[in-house]
């Protein structure tokens, strides 16, 4: 470690050019959108299918021709939308010197212990922000679903209700949701312990609480901000901001990770034989 | 005579830049982004598979010698969007060329960027180096 010290954890990534998004994003947010859809009871209409971790507007084919999956498709080296193993830009993580120690080394393995590699749910907050595969929200006046294509999972948000009292804690954890004005605001608790948040060895406790809010801006994009709190492991709470993309005409699909999950067994193999992976 | 050539290039400390990303596995930890690769060879059998599909192809050196090499890629949904069609785009027997990052334990398995179609077309089968294994940087900064 050669007295290696972990100053602070910062959410701005120092790789810009895996942001594609941001590269695009004050260009987008001066573009006149479209008017915000509105249920008859005047709430923002979420329904649709979305893109998150993207800021650019159009069809999927339209927004990942380019961004997507490496350049123009010519380039095999150029940047690809944000996964759920990358952070949003937001402000500074703030781990305990000891939790960041402990984020720093699955870094270190490269994200082996990631535990999607399991195909485990990825927590909401990656949920949210990945980009490679659709999310779709279903909104009624009482309830309103997203369903998430990464790993098939769902999250079911009661509209003005209370967190029930018998909660067992899960991956994607136990929501409520409440309008305030335009915004969207979920209020999570009941996670498991089992999921990172935002990059690589992000980890947390059953003690999380996690506030999302979304703001549908226009037709085409939904401002998301998380804020993180877990006193078991932050100094105080951490925000991340991120952009969600209307991608009409996508559907989400049946994804079923479990298929053909070799890649786990494979790291398992790699530690056994030897094989260095670390950095 | 034609025969099938298998490249295998070494560019240290090229490709290193290794934009983070994907959306599940390391292939970071996986897959050498020190070592890319360039395949040619007949296509013998196409895994549409989660969480990742994967290609398989006869690859003949100027031996005569056939190896069979297996490159990871997307899954059968992000393919699709990107344009794949199963069974259409690509079908077995077709002699394509396959670029990627040959895995760390030195077998005959790589991770796939981009196929070369008979045709000549170029398409994206697999995600950018170093994907998933958090990026350039950690999530920490540390002096």
């Amino acid at each position: 470690m050669r007295g290696l010290l972990i100053i602070l954890i910062t959410g701005v990534v120092s790789v810009p050019a895996s942001l594609p998004a941001q590269t695009t994003k004050t260009k987008v947010n001066t573009t006149a959108g479209k008017a915000v859809p509105r249920t008859t009871d005047g709430k923002p209409d979420l329904t649709g299918v979305w893109q998150g971790g993207s800021s650019a507007r159009g069809s999927w084919e339209e927004a990942n021709s380019g961004l997507g999956l490496g350049g123009n498709g010519t380039n095999p080296d150029g940047p690809s939308v944000r996964s759920a193993s990358e952070r949003p830009t937001g402000e500074s993580a703030p781990y305990q010197p000891w939790a960041a120690q402990k984020v720093l080394e699955s870094y270190k393995k490269r994200g082996i212990d990631d535990p999607v590699n399991l195909c485990l749910p990825p927590g909401p907050t990656r949920a949210a922000t990945q980009g490679l595969f659709p999310i779709q929200f279903i909104q009624t006046p009482k309830q309103i679903t997203i369903l998430y294509e990464y790993m098939n999972t769902f999250r079911n948000i009661p509209l003005n209700a209370k967190h029930p009292d018998d909660i067992v804690p899960t991956y994607m954890g136990d929501s409520v949701g409440r309008w305030e004005g335009d915004t969207l605001v979920v209020d999570i608790i009941g996670f498991n312990d089992r999921t990172w948040l935002q990059g690589t060895g992000t980890f947390h406790t059953e003690a999380l609480h996690v506030t999302e809010r979304y703001t549908r801006i226009d037709k085409d994009q939904i401002n998301y901000e998380a804020t993180m709190e877990d006193p078991n492991v932050f100094t105080k709470p951490w925000t991340i901001r991120s952009t969600i993309m209307l991608r009409e005409g996508t559907r989400v699909r049946e994804a079923v990770c479990a298929e053909n999950n070799v890649d786990a067994a494979r790291f398992e193999q790699y530690k056994k034989d030897g094989v260095n992976f670390s950095r | 005579m034609k025969r099938e050539i298998l490249a295998v290039s070494c560019f240290c400390c090229f490709c290193f830049f290794a934009l983070p990303l994907l959306a599940h596995h390391s292939f970071g930890a996986e897959y050498d982004a020190n070592n890319p690769i360039t395949v040619t060879g007949v296509l013998t059998k196409i895994e549409w598979t989660n969480p990742h599909s994967f290609i398989y192809v006869d690859v003949t050196d100027d031996k005569g010698n056939v190896a069979n090499w297996k490159l990871e890629g997307y899954p059968p949904n992000v393919l699709y969007r990107n344009g794949w069609k199963k069974d259409t785009t690509m079908k077995i027997g077709d002699k394509i060329t396959v670029t990627g990052w040959r895995a760390r334990d030195g077998t005959n398995l790589a991770q796939s960027r981009e196929v070369t179609l008979p045709s000549g077309k170029k398409m994206i089968f697999g995600p950018p180096s170093g994907t998933g294994d958090g990026g350039a940087a950690p999530a920490v900064e540390v002096r």
